[in-house]
């Protein structure tokens, strides 16, 4: 899978599939004209992957549909656009006439973009997506269809049910799927893919990335990646681009750029991306933010934020300097860069996590799940309902104790219940069975409705959201916002206490300085500063436990390990507890480390394993868990590329869930008896008893042992939403 | 499937419920019509009995029966497509309301054809030219013919064009002295007549176009249409299949909707143009205290407007894929 060994050296004029030469890209706006691209000038090559990183607001998207002269409206673009055929001659795309676009997209260049749920429309079958792309380019329909159904079952897809499916009856990935078969119907010769996999979950993402190698190698394709996420292109790529501000910071061979990159952007970068093998105190994030498109710092554009900036760097723009064979920097110090750079890092002040919560989870706990269970959809609506029930059973029977000043991280796939469950956890969410205890108390007690009845707990338990921006009333100053938990839980608190408290509040989580932003309006705050605001929001009230659901998977990529941070630092001053949801194992990883917590890994509504970080990471025990963990990408490029260890990529229906162990569809160990016995909870015998994984393979001796491995069947009959044509996902079986 | 059903029997509900309310109305109200045509016509007669039979025959209801009695003969009746005879009209019911409901139907669905039809196009080059001159001015004039009650609206056209510059007649459904069939003539009167009556429902249009407007601005910030584009589709296609479907779909319960309110503007309408149609008769019928025509015109209108909705539920699937088989509400 790693396919980077193509030597750059030897490179001719003839390899290049698409130059760009000053592009720039504006757009008008109220306030000046905005650069969003700012005079690119980079070459693609024939063959290769080519992934370019950047966070948001960095013009990737731009570059993207600068290839293809597909600005939005009313985006222009500037500077020449060249394509090279494989025969004749170069084709200037920027100056093509509209009937020479329309035929030049898609069928040389095409493009698969972030928005795969809404890319279809929505009255019409798949079907007829392929058919009429295929009579718009005058392409000989049956033979078209004949390649789609090829391209799909290379996806892992059903060729049959995705063609006579509507889209709206396909789930993320499918359609993803099918988007990249639709952009390749008409055999182009390079693929542009933007963000394509952003939607998704970690898994989904992950196997998609596998795929695309393959689909490269025998469609002979040339694939440009771009990506706010570095690890997940990172064994893909030939070369790695970096995008920063509008423009390019560096680009070279992948193994240069993760392992020697030249621009300290790159470098901090690679240090503030959350990973699973780097030691948690070499990732920091990257100070300040990205800058405006109206208002680009002269000079490099990233010297307002460079540990190295000088006045060279403030007025002059560095061109592209030669770091080494084929590789590119645009910095005028990128030796002084990587000689010290990567010591030029104070050391960490490790926030003192040593005592582990695991540890604490022998004392009576904070807030203690049993059996818990939420079912959704309702049975009957009564009267003159002939309708049968639809239920979705979110939380399966789960019991989980979270102690005081505990952390857990909740992660899975989306639909696995771990946002429902949470939120059962802190009483936002009324469970259909089982308990929840806060110290002891049954919290549902005496609650009418969907409010608890006792105030206290209900200060007790916190959230803060996944989307900062919609969780503050945007009618509201920051100062009214942070008031209103303030009166409501500390009355006794007069106009200037509370102001001084609050103050006191966003200088302590680095909002400064704070009288500037107490009367300043959401809007007017940058996706980080309203994180803050809303973790604070919260810790005004004192709670014993916060919800955190995915409460920085919204924010870039160099800003995440900042706030992560500030949780951490916050969870310990205040005392509390945290309940983390995240789909991403590396940010999991990061906290649960961090903070000695836990992680908890769910399955379809069911707790499939959990345990303390380094357990999970580095010894998972269920075959899921393993999963997960080869989803989530390594910072390196010659990762060991395994074969995906699950028998199918998409998730069963959870309306009807697998029999037995909900994991035997896609377990690469199952065998007959998980298809029809449920496996229960195991502790592990860790030194801390804080490992208990759900498989019978944890057992020495079980059943298990003797049954018949079924993973070489076909993907189970009764699973519903994928029907794989082939089980070559099939890993190592023992 | 069984959505299907459900709705079916609720449909099926509401008309019995209309029935029924309109059997205890007759029925059981003090001073009711029963017992008021009983106290009118008794005396009259040469035997004062027959005035109890003469009431089964107009109203279905033999008000010496026990009630229960009484409320399965009429509802048998009813069921029997019988609503009695109307007692100004000389007829039965049936009969009248089946001569009427034609007029009203042809009126009605021209007007809701022409006013969605006028909508959606204004509508569409609204989002079409979003923010320029056109679109703020057909903005303006959409919001003002929203306001507009309709039957204002059919006031100022009947007194400016029928009365002051005498372009169209001022009341009546078909040309007088012209032999009824199918000959231009004919076709040409009725079609005179009926002008005023459907541009009085032209208000209709300004809801939709403003609907048409929003949708299609919606539909032309989706990213399939994005994709559309770069997949090279002919405009043609890209108007039609991705915008005009998407924007007019959602528009369809508003159009079922619409059926069923019109058929109450009926009433009002055909009063003002003296247009024959059923809301004539049932406000005739008011007016002579005819309570069997009230009531039949009353359950007719009300089956009208179930069957509307009912067609509204069970099509829409068909027509957008996404409502499939799902238990859904249209409305
Ligand atoms: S040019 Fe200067 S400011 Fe820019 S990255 Fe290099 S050292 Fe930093
Ligand atoms: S119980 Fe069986 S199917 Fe489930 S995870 Fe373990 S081995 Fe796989």
């Amino acid at each position: 899978m790693t396919a980077f060994q193509s030597d750059a050296t030897t490179r001719t004029n003839d390899d290049v599939i698409v130059e760009l030469r000053d592009t720039s890209v504006e757009f008008g706006m109220d306030r000046g004209t905005s650069k969003v691209l700012n005079e690119v000038t980079t070459e693609v090559y024939r063959d290769e992957i080519l992934g370019v990183i950047g966070e948001s607001g960095s013009g990737k998207s731009m570059f993207a549909s600068a290839m293809l002269d597909a600005v939005p409206e009313p985006g222009v673009t500037t500077g020449e656009v060249i394509y090279h055929p494989e025969e004749g001659d170069p084709i200037s795309v920027t100056d093509l006439s509209k009937e020479e676009l329309r035929q030049f997209r898609w069928e040389e260049v095409s493009m698969v973009f972030q928005g795969a749920m809404s890319s279809f429309n929505p009255v019409l079958p798949i079907k007829t997506h392929f058919v009429e792309t295929l009579s718009a380019h005058d392409y000989d329909i049956r033979r078209g269809l004949t390649r789609a159904k090829e391209l799909l079952s290379d996806l892992y897809l059903d060729p049959e049910r995705m063609l006579n499916s509507y889209p709206h009856e396909l789930s993320g990935g499918m359609k993803q799927r099918v988007l990249i078969a639709l952009s390749l119907v008409l055999d182009p010769d390079l693929l542009v893919m933007d963000e394509p996999t952003a939607a998704l979950d970690l898994l989904m993402q992950r196997s998609i990335v596998s795929l695309l190698e393959d689909i490269k190698e025998k469609h002979d394709l040339t694939i440009v990646f771009i990506t706010h996420d570095l690890p997940l292109v990172a064994d893909l790529a030939d070369r790695l681009a970096v995008l920063y501000a509008f423009e390019f910071a560096e680009l070279g061979p992948s193994e240069r750029i993760l392992e020697e990159p030249a621009h300290p952007y790159t470098r901090a970068l690679l240090n503030a991306t959350p990973n699973l093998s780097a030691p948690l105190e070499e990732m920091r994030p990257i100070a300040g933010e990205s800058p405006d498109p109206v208002n680009i710092p002269e000079g490099c554009s990233y010297h307002p934020r460079c540990p190295l900036a000088d006045e060279e760097c403030e007025t002059i723009d560095p061109g592209p300097y030669d770091a080494g064979p084929d590789h590119d920097v645009h910095c005028h110090h990128w030796e002084q860069s990587i000689e010290d750079l990567d010591i030029a890092f104070e050391e960490t002040s490790d926030s003192g996590t040593t005592a582990s919560a695991v540890e604490k989870a022998s004392g009576d706990p904070l807030v203690s799940l049993s059996d818990v269970e939420v079912t959704f959809g309702s049975a009957n609506d009564g009267w003159l309902d002939f309708g049968e029930s639809e239920t979705v059973t979110a939380v399966d029977g789960i019991s989980l104790d979270i102690y005081d000043n505990d952390v857990v991280v909740l992660v899975g796939e989306s639909g696995c219940g771990k946002t429902t469950l949470a939120k059962t956890a802190v009483g936002l969410q009324t469970p259909t069975g089982g308990t929840i205890e806060y110290r002891g108390r049954d919290i549902w007690e005496g609650a009418s409705g969907s409010t608890l009845a006792d105030k206290e707990i209900r200060r007790a338990l916190q959230i803060v959201h996944q989307d900062p921006g919609a969780s503050l009333n945007s009618h509201h100053r920051v100062r009214t916002i942070l008031e209103q938990p303030l009166k409501r839980w500390h009355s006794d608190l007069d106009g200037n206490d509370r102001r001084e408290r609050i103050l006191g509040m966003l200088e302590y989580v680095g909002i400064s300085p704070p009288q500037d932003y107490i009367d300043r309006y959401p809007h007017q705050l940058s996706g980080g500063e309203q994180q803050r605001i809303a973790l604070i929001r919260s810790m005004l009230v004192n709670p014993d436990l916060i919800l955190a659901d995915e409460a920085v998977s919204a924010l870039d990529v160099s800003l995440r390990v900042g706030m992560m941070d500030l949780m951490i630092e916050l969870q310990d001053t205040f005392d509390t507890s945290f309940l983390f949801i995240s789909h991403d194992l590396s940010n999991a990883r990061y906290i649960a480390e961090k903070t000695g917590g836990r992680i908890g890994v769910m399955y379809l509504g069911e707790l499939v394993e959990i345990g303390s970080a380094e357990r999970i990471i580095h010894d998972p025990q269920h075959p899921y868990t393993k999963a997960l963990r080869w989803a989530t990408p390594e910072l390196e490029v010659d990762q060991v590329a395994e074969e995906s260890p699950m028998r199918s990529i998409d998730i069963p229906d959870p309306t009807n869930p697998p029999s037995g162990c909900r994991y035997h569809t896609r377990c690469p160990e199952a065998r007959e008896v998980c298809a029809t016995q449920t496996p229960e909870f195991v502790d592990l015998g860790d030194d801390v008893h804080a490992q208990k994984s759900a498989c019978f393979r944890a057992y020495d001796d079980h059943e298990y042992w003797q049954s018949e491995s079924i993973t070489d069947e076909h993907a189970d009959a009764n699973v519903g939403t994928d029907t794989d044509t082939d089980s070559g996902v099939t890993s190592e079986s023992d | 499937m069984n959505w299907k059903i459900r709705r079916f029997g609720q449909a099926i509900f509401t008309v019995w419920a209309v029935m029924t309310l309109a059997f205890f109305l007759t029925r059981m109200m003090p001073g009711n019509p029963v017992d008021a045509f009983v106290a009118r016509v008794g005396p009259e007669l040469d035997n004062p009995q027959e005035a109890y039979e003469l009431a089964e025959i107009y109203m279905n209801i033999n008000p010496q029966d026990p009630i229960h009695v009484a409320y399965v003969d009429y509802m048998a009746s009813m069921l029997q497509g019988d609503m009695g005879m109307s007692m100004s009209q000389n007829d039965s019911v049936a009969a009248i309301m089946a001569e009427a409901i034609p007029w009203t139907l042809f009126v009605m669905s021209w007007a809701i054809f022409i006013g969605f039809a006028v909508g959606i196009s204004i509508g569409a080059l609204m989002a079409y030219w979003e923010g320029s001159k056109f679109d703020v001015a057909l903005t303006g004039y959409a919001t003002i013919i929203t306001s507009i009650p309709f039957y204002v609206l059919a006031l100022v056209l009947l007194i400016t064009f029928a009365y002051r510059l005498n372009w169209f007649p001022t009341s009546g459904r078909r040309p007088e002295g012209v032999e009824a069939g199918f000959n231009i003539p004919f076709i040409l009167g009725i079609i005179h007549h009926a002008v005023l009556p459907v541009f009085s429902m032209f208000v209709a249009s300004g809801v939709a176009s403003l609907t048409m407007r929003g949708n299609s601005i919606r539909v032309l910030g989706e990213d399939y249409l994005r994709v559309a584009r770069l997949r090279g589709l002919p405009d043609r296609t890209i108007a039609v299949q991705y915008i005009a479907r998407n924007a007019i779909l959602p528009m369809y319960t508003g159009l079922m909707i619409a059926i069923g309110s019109m058929f109450g503007g009926a009433v009002v309408l055909e009063e003002i143009f003296t247009y024959r149609g059923m809301g004539y008769y049932m406000i005739q019928a008011v007016r002579a205290r005819d309570y069997p025509l009230m009531m039949g015109a009353f359950t007719v209108i009300t089956i009208a407007v179930v069957i509307a909705l009912l067609i509204a539920d069970l099509t829409y699937g068909k027509i957008d894929p996404r409502a499939g088989n799902e238990d859904h509400d249209a409305f």
